[in-house]
């Protein structure tokens, strides 16, 4: 299941970024997204872009995961764009702030257990709709678990399907058997808090702030990303014969980061 | 109730006051299926810092005792008191004097973290951050689990998860522990840390243990006195595990293995007069049938 994965680099994850506390990195994802509704530059939305990506090679996370996850909104954005913008600047222009917030959103969620990244957000929700989108995160890896023993056990004791449509129905019925487990796992659940005391509201810790050197650099270099989206779109006139610059600024970031990346994994080799 | 009635309730015998902390006294449920439970025969009662397990085949009705214990099930005939209040009506009166693990600790394990899950009840009933931080630092150490606290439980092993709900439970110094399982999932070494953990805290804090165990085996060591319940709910044996061991009749009926040590002396029973007496301890049987040995070449 992938969201597990999504959950594992998170919580076992030792980057830079994992290593400063939510805050600082929400901060920074509000700007970068503000970059990207911004610009309206096709280079400066790839210079954006590429940056992320510099991001994601130069701390070494899981790149081809990380870039999985953040192509799916590329896609629906591309065919939104196909299907509506006339001409291919439009096109690429679409797809890539498509790419670039789901790149900002995947780093922050690639670096930052859930619960930490929920936990501001929690504080100021209602009572029962912050402690059900709380109790979500176990009960999803609950159920994750058992969807996976069900089927396990469905095909140990059917066999691999042959057809897509008995994989189909395989997965249906174990679908159907979870769903009952779930409204099972929700009364136990909830007797399990009365016992330990339930009276609403849970609350969880914050996560450790981190080096603040770190948690700075973070939040200005988004900041950095944000006034440079801001200056292209006030003085585009001036400015736009000068676009290359930053997309070959990004350009040459990613090619220092994958250097840097394949620098640090040939001198770990045993 | 009578002082006599008291008096006949009472074990041990020569404690005749120790203070009850739960009594079941015939107590009938029937679920929705029409499954019926009847927990009768004699009255379950757990004195003060005393360990004590209930014994029974599967579907005897052991989680059903559990559950009205825990006030998660209402007698429907029959009486049920906990510290003295009915646990069904006055859960919120006792609820921070127990702690509880049941058996599917990974449902038991409710909030994100290690060290947040231990913190829930404190937090719920309302103790400054500085105070849930030292109780939560406490109940870790206990468990020597202090490494885990800012892991999230569902990358944890079983037999971590299972440390997680009994700090949990352990959290705010309960006076009455419920297990249901406990041992399950723990390698020999965790267990036997938990063991004696366990005999620490109802000798030391005097905490009044109930549990339910198939560790039949290990009941000596994990307990002080045992409760056996037929197929059907029925109470049919209790005292300290040497008294209910050495009825192996009563045992094979109500479909327990007895332990293996005390197949062995009952064995050893019906081919010799002399044989020694049961011994649950694998030490104090090795010293017993040395003694025995030995006696028997003088002779």
């Amino acid at each position: 299941m992938r969201i597990a994965d999504v959950d594992t680099i998170a919580v076992l994850g030792d980057s830079a970024l994992h290593r400063i506390g939510a805050p600082a990195k929400l901060v920074a994802f509000v700007l970068v997204l503000s970059a990207v509704l911004v610009t309206t530059n096709v280079l400066l939305i790839i210079a954006l872009s590429l940056t992320l990506i510099a991001v994601v090679v130069g701390l070494r996370l899981p790149a081809r995961t990380l870039l999985g996850f953040a192509a799916y909104p590329a896609v629906f954005a591309a065919l939104f764009a196909l299907a509506t913008t006339a001409g291919i600047l439009g096109v690429v222009l679409v797809v890539g702030k498509a790419l670039c917030a789901a790149l900002a959103a995947v780093l922050l969620t690639f670096t930052t257990p859930y619960p930490y990244i929920f936990a501001p957000v929690q504080r100021v929700m209602p009572t029962l709709l912050g402690d059900a989108a709380l109790m979500t995160y176990r009960s999803l890896f609950l159920l994750l678990d058992r969807m996976d023993k069900t089927l396990t056990s469905v095909r140990l004791r059917a066999g691999r399907p042959q057809s897509f449509g008995a994989g189909a129905r395989m997965a249906t019925t174990a679908l159907g058997g979870v769903l009952f487990y779930s409204i099972d796992l929700s009364q136990r659940t909830y007797d399990v808090m009365r016992l330990r005391g339930y009276e609403g509201r849970l609350e969880i810790s914050p996560q450790p702030a981190g080096p603040i050197a770190l948690r700075m650099a973070t939040v200005v270099a988004a900041a950095a990303l944000l006034g440079v989206a801001v200056l292209w779109r006030v003085w585009w006139t001036a400015l736009n014969p000068y676009s290359w610059l930053p997309a070959l600024s990004a350009a040459l970031l990613l090619l220092v980061a994958v250097f840097a990346r394949a620098a640090r994994t040939w001198k770990e080799r045993p | 109730m009578s002082a006599v009635e008291r008096h006949l309730h009472c074990h041990p015998a020569s404690e005749p006051c120790a203070e009850d902390v739960v009594r079941v006294s015939c107590v009938r449920h029937a679920y929705e299926d029409g499954t019926r439970v009847d927990l009768c025969g004699m009255d379950f009662i757990a004195h003060r810092g005393t360990r004590v397990a209930l014994l029974g085949p599967n579907g005897s009705g052991k989680t059903t005792l559990l559950y009205h214990i825990l006030g998660l099930l209402k007698a429907q005939e029959g009486h049920v008191s906990v510290f003295g209040l009915d646990p069904a009506t006055q859960w919120r009166e006792i609820r921070a004097r127990v702690g509880v693990v049941l058996q599917n600790v990974d449902e038991q394990i409710i909030m994100p973290t290690v060290a947040d899950d231990v913190a829930f009840s404190p937090r719920q009933y309302g103790l400054p951050e500085a105070e849930v931080s030292l109780w939560v630092a406490r109940a870790l150490d206990l468990l020597d689990i202090a490494d885990l606290a800012n892991r999230v439980p569902h990358h944890l092993s079983g037999g971590q998860k299972r440390k997680v709900a009994l700090a949990g439970a352990l959290v705010m110094e309960p006076e009455l522990l419920v297990l249901d399982e406990p041992f399950e999932g723990l390698d020999p070494a965790a267990r036997g840390a938990l063991v004696e953990l366990i005999g620490r805290l109802a000798r030391e804090e005097q905490v009044t243990v109930v549990m339910t165990t198939h560790d039949i085996d290990s009941v000596s060591e994990l307990a002080d006195f045992a409760y056996v319940l037929a197929p059907g709910g029925e109470i049919v044996l209790r005292g300290t595990p040497a008294e209910v061991f050495a009825n192996v009749e009563a045992i094979a009926a109500s479909n327990i293995r007895p332990p293996l040590l005390a197949e062995l002396f009952a064995s050893l029973a019906a081919q010799s007069a002399d044989a020694p007496a049961p011994e649950l301890n694998v030490d104090e049987a090795t010293r017993a049938l040395l003694r025995w040995r030995d006696s028997s070449a003088k002779r």
